[in-house]
């Protein structure tokens, strides 16, 4: 019994590239956060630290719109386009709440 | 905002330590313990404890997925379709959260605190997926290999628009609150990616608005990512049953704090 399934070679492919995203992702801003925080502890508040700990922050919030960015590309590449205009969706209202975090900044 | 102490740093680290490796050990993500913690222990504004809960969810929820992609635990088209539903829920609740009262966050917590006890209360020894191998798994299921049991476990996707309805809220109310994993559980997420997207677009907008401290989430993302490796590594062996009551018998109280403080 085989049941009907979408081809698995090209989604197997994608899930493996996502998990190498997200995982690189979430290292490079433990890193970033770990280094930060232990100079700003350490060495008391600095521009490094901080510079660290923003770059840390901001790597960890884009790790979930690259995969995002990732799964796009991989439909477009399949010529899936209705899964290609879903991820599209998603991409768009990542994007919106930048544009409402940039507006809420200039109101503060 | 006090400034960022090496007390203030350990004690959120230790905070966000035990919050991951409980909600490793019981399924549903720290942030319903941490954010009670930040708020009405520690004193930060609500939206702020939850700023850096959602922080943290975001860096768990990306290991977690990270770990499972490759393994065709992940099925990433009912993800993607119901990921549309969870990030405008999640926009929606970062907008809201910069226009609510305090208070009316304090007693909303309340309330899903409540009702995430019930449900842990319910489901002390349930699964949401069929064991029979042969099913039809249809367009938008899937199928996964469980390393537990040796089988190949089958899912359906039933009632989608349902599914659709409770990715939004779950979205919503996740993001408003600063809670992660598995608060609404739609059956069929267990196995589901699209967590890191719950948090992702109001955690964008807390940290535009000054709400997200980047020291303490770091402390908080450093310590939640220790517990809940920790949890995840020995919490197999353990049974989760009596922990289950117990913490729901924790988040009872938290609730009753939550609605007393709302309410003021």
């Amino acid at each position: 019994m085989t049941p009907k399934q979408p081809p698995a070679g090209t989604s197997f492919k994608m899930e493996r590239v996502v998990g190498i995203v997200l995982r690189s992702g979430v290292i490079a801003s433990t890193a970033c956060l770990a280094a930060g925080l232990v100079l700003a502890l350490v060495v008391g508040d600095g521009a490094v630290a901080a510079f660290l700990l923003n770059t840390g922050i901001l790597v960890l919030l884009a790790t979930p719109v690259a995969r995002v960015i990732v799964s796009t590309m991989e439909y477009v590449n399949e010529r899936d386009w209705r899964f290609a205009a879903l991820t599209g969706i998603v991409l768009l209202e990542l994007i919106a709440s930048a544009v409402a975090a940039l507006v809420f900044n200039r109101k503060l | 905002m006090p400034a960022v102490s090496v007390t203030l740093a350990l004690i959120i680290f230790t905070a966000g330590t035990i919050a991951g490796s409980l909600g490793a050990l019981l399924g549903l993500g720290g942030g319903v313990f941490l954010v009670p913690f930040l708020n009405l222990v520690m004193g930060f504004p609500f939206t702020v404890a939850a700023a850096i809960s959602l922080t943290t969810v975001i860096a768990t929820s990306s290991t977690v997925s990270a770990g499972r992609a490759g393994k065709q635990l992940i099925n990433m088209r009912l993800g993607m379709l119901l990921e549309v539903a969870t990030a405008a829920g999640s926009f929606l609740g970062g907008v809201t959260a910069q226009f609510v009262s305090q208070s009316v966050l304090q007693r909303l917590f309340g309330l899903v605190a409540a009702i995430v006890a019930l449900i842990m209360l319910s489901r002390l020894r349930r699964r949401n997926v069929i064991l029979d191998p042969n099913a039809d798994p249809g367009l938008l299921g899937g199928r996964y290999h469980e390393e537990e049991s040796g089988c190949t476990v089958t899912y359906h996707v039933k009632r989608l628009p349902l599914a659709v309805v409770a990715s939004f809220l779950a979205g919503n109310v996740s993001s408003l609150l600063g809670i992660g994993g598995g608060i609404i559980k739609v059956p069929v997420l267990n196995a589901w990616c699209g967590i890191p997207l719950r948090a992702a677009a109001a955690t964008i907008i807390y940290y535009g608005r000054g709400q997200l401290v980047p020291a303490l989430a770091g402390a908080a993302c450093l310590g939640v990512q220790l517990g809940s490796w920790g949890g995840m590594k020995f919490g197999a062996a353990a049974s989760s049953k009596w922990l289950k009551i117990l913490m729901a018998g924790v988040l009872f109280i938290v609730s009753a704090m939550m609605f007393m403080r709302g309410g003021r």
